[in-house]
């Protein structure tokens, strides 16, 4: 349905107009005035002097989580590269050598130069082994080929980098199990 | 300096014969300026730096001097002048090569027209001679101008038809249909002012406000109407629908690149540089000081009487003139390194990568700005202190005709012109930055409102403005 914008009833000086571009012409003066004298008026990061300050939410490169005995957290379930609208997701699967998970990633790639930060992986797996918060958002190489991220750069991360407080990222859900399950795997015990 | 004073007739021919070279040049030089203006103002109405990266790198001095967005300008001189040189395929070969010629050989004839001093009578033989301000000085002065400023929107519709692109049609139809509309009304509005001064010559209508007042004066609705006509004719905002990069892409000149993109470019900004210079000649008293004579007290003359500022008045106290410029001057020196300073300590606050070379530089901007307002401040001193110890009074060889005409010294006058042209460039900064700054306050007009401004409400002022000065003016000269 078409909306009816009403036309604004205008003074007679706003209808002569000039005097609300004098108006304007002293607005834009001020601004022009406060830039010229006060530095710190000027809304900019300075950028590449001053590193600009990426919040933690903001969706930045990938990095791939871990269990607590550095083994990906990923499953090779594919659902992050099938919910990929770009295709920059390529992952090979292979046997887990954890009984209790059934496959890890041979091979997981991401390319940069295709992935167009929606978080559409983020949002899609299930397992919570993905993020998008390493507030890296600026990335420069002469070779195509250091765009394709791969798996030890995914999970090339420190965990001092990232809040304490978020316990998601230092420990796994699971964690402990999957090493208890391989303590047991070691002793002989399990089945 | 007896010897230059006695051969002072051959150095008047000579600076008579160079002025319509260098004065061309000199507007031209002052392009690549505007452009900085232009684009800084806009930054700081924008509230951001602008452009200030590229810099001459300084072997000595450890650091770059980024010259305040300077060296932009060469950098894009350079980039334009190595960039393939791409033409359309369907292009009208002749003529797509010739328009853009046109708006810049216009642009750089109207210099011409333009009183930039005081016409300066001199001796030969005891026979008076007179060196004119402007290069043209005729009854056919501000035709020529317009002459040459309507001359100048062939280039764009030339350029336009023979790019043989529907964008380019579409902004050279726009331009050429919005040129016709406002060439009325601003051949309509300064009527006014000429129906007043009585003559077409632009020398004597500075004259005339010299004698009289200040056109915006005499005619503030002829100058509001004249003002917004000639934004219109620049093809500048809020008028640039010529160009209209949101709608057309870039108009006019969509299909050219490289050298000939950059005349277009340069054409632009002469004709805003003249059209400032246009408006101050017109309206602001042109060389002028200023608009009303001045309360003079001279005791060998009895007591207080106004005294009119004219070009005697100017090289009589040329001294003095000196000593306000230049402490004015002076002045904005030193607030400019009181500015430079305060950036130099804002970077040191920041986690510049390349701090160290910053302060240097900020340091070095600040130096030069100090010692030229200190400079400035000690020479202004100076030229009061010599025209107190001998005033020029005396050093004029009064030879007064019939005509009761002075003559001044070959130096006072020289720097007379020198001091009037500087006032001149003054205004012209003036209107110059206010191109930039409408540019960045307004948007642009849509085309049915360009026109029906142009056509029902600019015209009909106009005329009435007219109307009514005639009959003011004939009720007055009665």
């Amino acid at each position: 349905m078409a909306k009816v914008v009403p036309r604004p009833n205008l003074s007679f000086w706003e209808q002569v107009y000039f005097v609300e571009i004098v108006k304007g012409l002293f607005t834009t003066l001020k601004h022009a005035g406060k830039s010229l004298t006060d530095a710190d008026h000027l809304k900019v990061i300075n950028y590449p002097d001053v590193a600009p300050v990426v919040p933690r939410d903001y969706r930045a490169r990938h990095r791939l989580m871990k269990r607590a005995d550095g083994a990906p957290r990923c499953v090779a379930c594919f659902m992050c590269s099938t919910a990929c609208p770009a295709r920059c997701i390529n992952i090979v699967a292979e046997e887990s050598p954890d009984r209790h998970i059934e496959k890890r990633p041979a091979r997981f790639e991401i390319d940069l130069l295709l992935c167009v930060f929606c978080g559409f992986c983020v949002e899609a797996c299930p397992c919570d082994a993905i993020r998008m918060d390493t507030t890296e958002v600026v990335f420069a190489a002469d070779n195509r080929k250091f765009f394709v991220i791969d798996k030890t750069k995914l999970m090339d991360w420190n965990p001092k980098d990232y809040p304490e407080t978020d316990i998601q990222s230092q420990k796994a859900p699971g964690g402990s199990k999957n090493a208890e399950a391989l303590a047991a795997l070691t002793s002989g015990t399990d089945h | 300096m007896d010897f230059i004073q006695a051969h002072a007739a051959l150095v008047y021919a000579i600076i008579g014969l160079a002025l319509p070279i260098a004065m061309p040049l000199i507007i031209f030089q002052l392009v690549p300026l505007l452009v900085v203006v232009e684009r800084r103002g806009a930054a700081f109405i924008q509230d951001r730096p602008g452009p200030n990266r590229a810099g001459f790198a300084v072997p000595f001095l450890g650091t770059k001097i980024r010259a305040f967005g300077i060296p932009y300008t060469m950098t894009d001189l350079v980039k334009l002048l190595f960039k393939e040189d791409f033409q359309p395929p369907f292009k009208v070969s002749r003529f797509y090569l010739l328009a853009p010629a046109i708006p810049v050989i216009c642009a750089l004839l109207t210099p011409a027209v333009i009183p930039w001093f005081a016409t300066i009578p001199f001796l030969v033989d005891d026979k008076t001679n007179y060196l004119v301000g402007s290069m043209i000085s005729s009854e056919s002065g501000l035709l020529l101008l317009f002459a040459f400023g309507s001359l100048s929107v062939y280039g764009i519709v030339l350029g336009s038809w023979s790019s043989n692109s529907k964008f380019s049609l579409l902004g050279g139809m726009r331009s050429s249909a919005m040129m016709i509309s406002y060439e009325v009304s601003m051949g309509l509005s300064v009527l006014g002012l000429l129906l007043l001064t009585g003559t077409f010559d632009l020398s004597k209508i500075v004259e005339w406000q010299g004698a009289h007042t200040w056109g915006i004066f005499v005619q503030p609705v002829g100058f509001l109407l004249f003002l917004v006509s000639m934004f219109a004719e620049c093809n500048r905002n809020p008028f640039d629908v010529a160009e209209g990069e949101s709608e057309i892409v870039g108009g006019f000149h969509t299909e050219y690149a490289g050298v000939k993109f950059m005349m277009f470019m340069t054409a632009e900004y002469l004709h805003m540089l003249v059209a400032s210079a246009l408006m101050a000649t017109l309206y602001l008293g042109g060389y002028g000081l200023l608009p009303f004579p001045l309360p003079s007290f001279d005791s060998t003359a009895g007591g207080w009487h106004m005294v009119a500022l004219n070009t005697d008045w100017l090289k009589l106290h040329l001294g003095l003139i000196c000593f306000i410029m230049l402490t004015v001057g002076g002045i904005v020196a030193l607030y400019a390194a009181y500015l430079v300073n305060g950036r130099r300590v804002n970077y040191g606050k920041q986690k510049a990568a390349d701090q160290a070379s910053r302060q240097i530089e900020y340091g070095l901007y600040t130096k030069a700005f100090g010692g030229a307002g200190i400079g400035m401040l000690v020479l202004g001193q100076l030229a009061l202190w010599l025209m107190n110890t001998a005033p020029i009074d005396n050093q004029i060889y009064l030879i007064e005709s019939a005509t009761n005409q002075h003559y001044f010294p070959l130096w006072v006058n020289l720097l007379t012109a020198f001091v009037q042209f500087n006032i001149l460039l003054g205004k012209m900064a003036f209107f110059a930055w206010l191109f930039v700054w409408i540019r960045w306050t307004l948007p642009r007009f849509r085309y049915d409102q360009i026109m029906a401004l142009g056509w029902k409400i600019m015209l009909n002022i106009a005329l009435i403005n007219l109307l009514v000065t005639a009959v003011v003016a004939k009720a007055l000269t009665r």
